[in-house]
């Protein structure tokens, strides 16, 4: 019993731990994005593959891991803001905003899938281990660069919390998602919170790919599955809630990593889509409410 | 009958007689240009082109299904390339294990994916606006997974092998071998297809659906009851899928899961758009565009993904009404004159 | 006027919470056949709820609802409509992006069954009738192509009527149904209302207490949630208790 807690179970909960952190940063950017905007961005999942290729060239380029993983998201701002400006803004006012915002993420996501192709190949690319080595934890080894993702995907995680519910720059966000003209009386820069929150849920999928770009490698569509566990999780934990993406993001996934001691991991997606479809028919708001509302 | 309700019953009429004919009228000249192509290909014993020109069509069906839920309903299905891929697994199987005919597939395909349909709908329709976008991308995104890896349905590599057949029509005899007949086969079958739906988008049903998309809160206080509605509608939009998919393996003789794939799906939500949602003959010429510009595209790059992307983001925000939305008024307004003149 | 028929519609002590607030709290009353009974009270006091209630639109959590003999309590709207009873809305709730002649046809397919589900509305003659009747008694003739959202405010809330009319209803139910309305129309729609009554019950929700006095047979009035009254209005609107709750308010706001 004791061996099977150490030796089979205790490896897939702290894989699962590695995953769920990632998952969650993804789930971030979706809801915040969702939270205050109203958009489903159908291209999230293709700005993580954005994020993590920008990550390779810089590396490729010959700058260190460490520098890629603070500058990609920085890179990522102007292109969000620039993808509001340009895109969502354009069909924001009409009355079906929420199917036309979500067809034109999903034209920038064919868009750049096959320009990520077109630059990049079609053929995965396997960046170096920025950390290399494992450590004992329970007698059991881990890799370095696994521990080291959980440590900065939970920083990032209380970083943005703390960002949203503890800053003036966060008040003004959940101001703006609360009641958009309320904020904007209250002398809040609407548009621009918009387009800043749009950048900031990209940058979060951007620094997403350069931090698990060295353990799944790097192809373009590396964000379609990913992206399909986030917004599972954005669904259960509630469109537009922080805390639901990260409840829900760690619940599910030391879901999929204990069921996947079980069943054939080809069955994990059907289970965790299957939890997804109970949610929405007992609680179709999702586990918890939306961002700026309690 | 006072004079001027007289009158109002006639504008009436001749409102809906030049709303009505304007969308025939696109069908007629879809099936005139498809005639046209048919003619010169056959002239020139083209074979690839006449596959090609039959397999838009085929998912011209699938994008039809698309517009009778986003065009009419409301409801933005990403998801419906499972129907798509259903209807062409079960044909695919009924015409290699069971019985290489035409009718027992189309039969077993619609009989099961009104089943199938219904339950999935029950599931999709209980969510709302995007979350109803949501779960049937997840819907179609986790069966095309099982089926990718199921051995017994061919796993990643589908199924092959499925014959040709022979069918008799009255009078004539189709053999999906042969390219020029298959064409106006599938040709009549889609374009049926498209009378059919248009005509029960008519009926007292099809009208509840606009109102539906309308104003789905009002719906109940009228004496009908949406969820029967939208399930109805989702299991049509399933129905009109699934046959379309059942005609994929006689063209090509083999499935495989990739029909199942979100790309099917978006490329039909892709023709809609561009073709004109909530006209239903759109789809149809939005699946000749799509399938014309990727095959001219690709003779210069291989990245056609990146133009096609560009023009779909480009006309959602120029061109939401799509091809036939915005060349409708055009002919509206010469039918209506013309309509006055005789 | 006393009648000894029974009512066509019998509200018994009908409740519904929200949580702690308790927003409409054991109300009985009755409709009579052919009658306009109106529910007046001050703004908050459970008059929408209490409508919401009997037309489907929410649950109760206590109380029955008996219409022409019949327990329908609960009952979602489509079968209360079925069932005899339309309602309008206080805020309007039309289908804005269609046309006023086919918001009126939506209503009016209704009539035609679900035998005729099959038949092109277009050729619906039934509902073509009940349409032409209702746009020419509403005054919307020269709206009829136009669509709902571009209407002028009171054409909406005429609209907002027809709409509700149009099944043939026995018991009609409107929601303030002159709010926001110029007093030339107000004054025609009281008009309208009445000629409605006889054929028809009426249920009404008003604020313009004159219009109520006026039109009423029986009057309910309600306050935070509870029956403050009830009786013919010119009792009402010398009870003392109404006078202090609603009509004082009603002064001073």
């Amino acid at each position: 019993m004791l061996d099977w807690l150490q030796f089979i179970l205790a490896p897939q909960v702290i894989n699962g731990l590695s995953i769920g952190v990632a998952v969650v940063l993804m789930a971030l950017g979706l809801t915040i994005i969702f939270g205050l905007l109203d958009v489903i961005n159908m291209a999230h999942g293709e700005f993580y593959a954005l994020g993590a290729y920008l990550g390779y060239a810089l590396i490729a380029s010959g700058v260190s891991f460490w520098f890629a993983l603070v500058f990609v998201p920085l890179l990522m701002v102007p292109i969000g803001y620039a993808t509001e400006r340009l895109l969502i803004r354009r069909v924001f006012h009409s009355k079906e905003r929420h199917i036309l915002t979500l067809l034109l993420t999903f034209g920038l996501a064919i868009l750049l899938e096959d320009g990520l192709k077109l630059a990049f190949g079609a053929n995965p690319l396997k960046p170096e281990q920025p950390i290399s080595g494992a450590s004992e934890i329970i007698g059991l080894y881990f890799p370095n660069y696994r521990l080291f993702l959980m440590a900065v995907g939970v920083l990032i995680i209380v970083a943005v919390w703390l960002t949203v519910y503890r800053t003036s720059l966060g008040a003004m966000v959940r101001a703006a998602a609360f009641d958009r003209h309320m904020a904007a009386s209250l002398g809040v820069r609407v548009s621009h919170v918009y387009a800043g929150t749009f950048a900031f849920g990209v940058a979060l999928a951007g620094i997403s790919g350069v931090l698990l770009a060295p353990i799944y490698s790097v192809f373009p569509t590396m964000g379609k599955d990913f992206v399909l566990i986030a917004f599972s999780v954005v669904i259960i934990g509630g469109m537009g809630s922080i805390k639901g993406a990260v409840l829900a993001g760690l619940i599910l996934t030391q879901i999929q990593a204990v069921s996947s001691l079980y069943i054939s991991p080809v069955w994990t997606d059907p289970l965790l889509f299957g939890i997804m479809v109970l949610v929405l028919m007992v609680r179709p708001q999702g586990l918890f409410g939306r961002l700026g509302h309690g | 009958m006072a004079e001027h309700l007289l009158a109002l019953r006639a504008a009436v009429m001749r409102r809906e007689r030049v709303s009505h004919s304007t969308l025939h009228f696109f069908a007629y000249a879809f099936i005139a240009l498809c005639l046209v192509f048919a003619a010169i290909a056959m002239a020139t014993g083209d074979v690839f082109f006449f596959r090609l020109a039959t397999e838009a069509l085929i998912f011209g069906g699938l994008a039809l299904a698309v517009d009778i839920l986003l065009g009419y309903t409301g409801l933005l299905s990403l998801g419906q390339a499972l129907f798509f891929g259903y209807g062409a697994y079960v044909s695919g199987l009924v015409l290699k294990e069971i019985e290489p005919s035409f009718w027992t597939a189309m039969g077993i395909v619609l009989v099961t994916a009104t089943a199938f349909g219904a339950i999935a709908g029950i599931i999709a329709i209980r969510a709302r606006g995007v979350y109803f976008a949501l779960i049937t991308f997840g819907l179609a995104q986790v069966v095309s997974k099982i089926v990718f890896n199921t051995r017994e349905l061919g796993a990643s590599d589908g199924i092959i092998g499925i014959p040709v057949i022979k069918t008799d029509f009255l009078l004539f005899q189709v053999d999906t071998g042969h390219a020029p007949s298959f064409f106006l086969l599938v040709l009549s079958i889609i374009v049926g297809l498209y009378f059919l739906v248009a005509y029960v988008m008519g009926t007292p049903f099809g009208r509840t659906l606009v109102a539906i998309r309308a104003n789905e809160s009002r719906v109940p206080f009228l004496g009908f009851h949406p969820w029967r509605y939208k399930l109805a509608a989702f299991i049509l939009a399933a129905n009109v899928a699934a046959l379309s998919g059942a005609l994929y393996p006689m063209l090509r003789g083999f499935v495989s899961p990739e029909l199942m794939f979100f790309q099917v799906s978006g490329n039909a939500v892709i023709m809609v758009i561009i073709g004109g949602v909530g006209t239903l003959i759109g789809p149809l010429y939005g699946a000749a565009i799509l399938t014309g510009l990727k095959s001219v595209i690709g003779t210069f790059t291989e990245h056609h993904l990146i133009v096609i992307g560009m023009l779909f983001v480009l006309s959602v925000i120029f061109f939401p009404k799509g091809l036939v939305g915005h060349a409708r008024p055009r002919i509206e307004r010469i039918l209506a004159a013309r309509g006055r003149e005789s | 006027m006393i009648s000894t028929d029974p009512p066509i519609l019998s509200v018994r002590d009908l409740s519904v919470r929200f949580g702690a607030l308790v927003a409409v709290n054991a109300v009985s009353f009755d409709a009579m056949r052919g009658h306009i009974t109106s529910v007046i009270g001050p703004n908050g006091a459970g008059k929408s709820t209490l409508f919401n209630l009997i037309s489907g639109a929410i649950r109760p959590s206590s109380g029955r609802v008996v219409f022409e003999g019949q327990d329908v309590t609960g009952a979602p709207p489509y079968r209360m409509l079925a069932a005899g009873l339309s309602r309008s809305f206080q805020i309007t709730n039309l289908f804005f992006e269609l046309s006023v002649y086919e918001n009126l046809r939506l209503a009016a397919q209704f009539l035609e069954g679900a035998t005729r589900a099959l038949k092109p509305v277009s050729r619906s003659r039934l509902a073509q009738e009940r349409v032409e009747r209702l746009i020419e008694q509403f005054r919307l003739q020269h709206q009829a192509h136009e669509l709902a959202g571009y209407l002028s405010h009171g054409e909406q809330r005429r609209l907002e009527i027809a709409v509700a009319l149009a099944c043939r209803p026995r018991v009609l139910l409107l929601d303030e149904p002159t709010q926001g309305m110029s007093h030339a129309d107000t004054a025609e729609t009281e008009e309208m209302i009445k000629s409605l009554a006889g054929e028809l019950s009426i249920l009404l929700i008003e604020h313009d207490v004159d219009l109520v006095m006026n039109l009423s047979d029986h009057v309910v009035v309600m306050h935070q949630g509870a029956k403050l009254a009830e009786g013919p209005p010119a009792e009402v609107r010398a009870n003392p208790a109404v006078q202090a709750a609603y009509f004082g308010d009603a002064h001073h706001a």
